[in-house]
């Protein structure tokens, strides 16, 4: 049952840097290969339709946090205090930037939001490098510490590749390049790496946090079912989205 | 100000702000739900415009639903982790089931409702929005589930310092959740149904050429408004037969009680005795638009001041008779920490809502013309026909 959660919780973990990497990285290149306000429409158009699908995957890392290892929700949360109130700001403010860039029509107000989704981008990607330093440290290292800082500056130019890659395949020829499903997916992979590589360093202390195997049981008996929707709405997202002529097109709601 | 009293505030600002925007989206999600139905069975462009234009409200409103929760989500860990030590095998149940799967289908299917217009078959289009209606009320079950909890553990024994899971089923039948879930659904569509008929008014009272459009939305409002009045009091009545002795005793959670009760008969004489008899008149007789327009954010301060007398109510305990606010706390919280995310947190929050309600306000002056939702699909339909 322990060991069920914790694959829960690290496929969880490791798709949602996989899957929110390139949204971030697209966020983090809107400035390099976006310069004129329609370049970012495109890039933000291509995207848009997987942002949300993307998202919510930390949002269900949380809720297994906080559902298979209630101890340890506290203790990560807590222990990384600044820099998870940060990283929230600047997930709210990427989010704020999406929702609302087309909202009204005007070169300032765009280009306003398009600033505020880097710059949330830069510090979600920038943050997570940090954090997952700190988390492999047991949080006894000072977030400062300058291997974090590093992991940071690494972790933000894996995203920013892994979202060129999906520009390259979801857009072809956008970027100066078409990237095949299958670069997408070793790009995925490799945005994933630094959190696979905490998860497994980190899974006996996990199994040893893990709730009592009552809660275990009420949460698999209650989520596992739902499982196969989660996974076919996922996949239904990805279907109905998949490159094409119109993959980029503008207008995109965001 | 203490400690305690800084990460109180931030909870209540945060969640206050948060449920602003959660309940109008309960509200509109199963209103645009119907309109896009009604537009799937007849095909009538009036019914197409519809659900375009309110389903843009919907979808603005949501963004703060979301970014507002993301901060309610991490603030059980920031600041409470006292909860999660001493309860969280139980109560962390029902807050898994809500982001693991309610909010986990709602946001993949909203992605698909809104990029998806144009693109999917009209069904599976249409059942997006119902899915994401059916897993927004899925989100506040355990939402409820889990406060409810809180209001009234039951299912768990106490075991070595720390709460214990022993009966899930009394976790869904708890007598502090069975109505109040009800009674939060039906003030989310009585909030929902008076922001079309408040909308609509507007609309009518500046001489609109929409006049079909806004005559039944306004017709549509005003039905809504009365059966989620009727639930929201009925099933908020019921609800003292479950609330523990006591809880309403002190002033500070008596007051907003009385201002919620009181404030809530007086707004279902209005819409079952006034604005229900007179729905035929209503789009016709422009004085009354004022009144209606008025009206708008009185359900949204009820249900604020709703959650002051519940939550306010529970006070000092965290979880009724067995955990204090006060041991809540994360151990080793500093004001300092606390003001620092609280300045944060409200500041960014609070613009963005100011932003957020700017946008929405825009949306209704302007009309249902030059939409964006849909317009992806608009652009593509003339290229199809040629």
């Amino acid at each position: 049952m322990e060991l069920i959660w914790y694959a829960v919780f690290a496929v969880l973990l490791a798709g949602y840097f996989a899957l929110e990497g390139f949204d971030l990285g697209v966020g983090l290149l809107l400035p390099v290969l976006g310069r004129t306000g329609e370049d970012r429409d495109r890039m933000v158009a291509a995207v848009a339709p997987f942002v949300l699908a993307n998202e919510v995957w930390l949002v269900a890392v949380a809720g297994t946090l906080v559902g298979a290892y209630p101890l340890l929700e506290g203790e990560v949360l807590f222990g990384l205090y600044p820099l998870v109130v940060g990283m929230l700001l600047a997930w709210v403010v990427r989010d704020a930037g999406l929702w609302f860039r087309r909202r009204i029509d005007g070169p300032v107000w765009r280009r306003f939001w398009d600033l505020m989704i880097t710059a949330g981008s830069l510090g979600l990607s920038f943050g997570w490098g940090v954090a997952l330093y700190a988390a492999a440290t047991g949080f006894a290292s000072s977030p400062l510490h300058p291997l974090g800082l590093l992991l940071g500056v690494v972790v933000t130019l894996l995203f920013a590749f892994h979202g060129w890659t999906f520009l390259a395949w979801r857009a072809p020829g956008f970027a100066g390049a078409t990237r095949p499903g299958r670069a997408l997916l070793g790009t995925g992979l490799l945005a994933a790496l630094p959190a696979i590589a905490v998860l497994a360093g980190g899974m006996g202390h996990l199994l040893d946090h893990s709730a009592p195997t009552a809660t275990l049981s009420v949460l698999s008996l209650m989520v596992l079912p739902f499982a196969p929707i989660m996974l076919g709405a996922q996949v239904w997202t990805w279907r109905t989205f998949r490159p094409g002529k119109a993959a980029n097109r503008i207008p995109s709601f965001f | 100000m203490d400690v305690l009293d800084l990460a109180r505030l931030q909870f209540a600002a945060t969640g206050s702000l948060h449920f602003l925007f959660v309940v109008l989206t309960l509200g509109l999600a199963p209103l645009v739900a119907i309109m896009h139905t009604r537009w799937a069975w007849s095909g009538r462009p009036l019914h197409e415009r519809m659900t375009r234009f309110w389903g843009q409200l919907y979808v603005i409103n949501y963004a703060l639903g979301i970014v507002t929760g993301l901060v309610m989500e991490f603030q059980f860990g920031l600041s409470w982790s006292g909860l999660t030590d001493y309860a969280g095998d139980v109560f962390g149940a029902p807050l898994a089931m809500e982001t693991l799967v309610a909010f986990f289908l709602e946001s993949t299917f909203l992605g698909l409702w809104i990029f998806g217009w144009g693109k999917l078959p009209k069904w599976a289009h249409l059942a997006c929005i119902w899915l994401v209606t059916a897993t927004a009320y899925a989100s506040a079950f355990f939402i409820m589930v889990a406060n409810s909890f809180l209001q009234n553990p039951a299912g768990a024994v106490l075991s070595g310092g720390r709460l214990e899971l022993t009966d899930f089923g009394a976790l869904l039948t708890n007598k502090a959740l069975i109505f109040s879930f009800p009674h939060v659904l039906g003030a989310g569509l009585f909030t929902g149904a008076m922001v079309l008929v408040g909308a609509s008014a507007y609309q009518l009272r500046r001489r609109t050429v929409e006049v079909e459009f806004f005559t039944r939305s306004l017709r549509m409002g005003v039905l809504a408004a009365s059966i989620g009045i009727f639930l929201t009091l009925s099933f908020g009545y019921m609800q003292f037969v479950g609330v523990p002795e006591g809880k309403f005793d002190g002033d500070t959670a008596a007051i907003p009680l009385s201002i919620m009760m009181e404030g809530g008969n007086l707004l279902a004489l209005v819409v079952l005795f006034f604005m229900l008899p007179l729905i035929a008149v209503l789009p016709r007789w422009r004085w009354t638009h004022p009144i209606l327009i008025a009206l708008t954010p009185v359900p949204f301060a009820m249900a604020i001041v709703g959650w002051l007398a519940r939550e306010l109510g529970r006070q000092p305990w965290m979880i009724w008779e067995k955990l204090t606010v006060a041991d809540a706390l994360s151990p080793g919280l500093t004001a300092g920490m606390v003001t620092a995310s609280l300045v944060g947190f409200v500041a960014v929050l609070g613009m963005l809502a100011i932003v957020d309600y700017v946008l929405i306000a825009r949306l209704i002056k302007r009309g249902p013309d030059d939409l964006d939702l849909g317009a992806a699909a608009e652009q593509r339909a003339p290229a199809l026909s040629s």
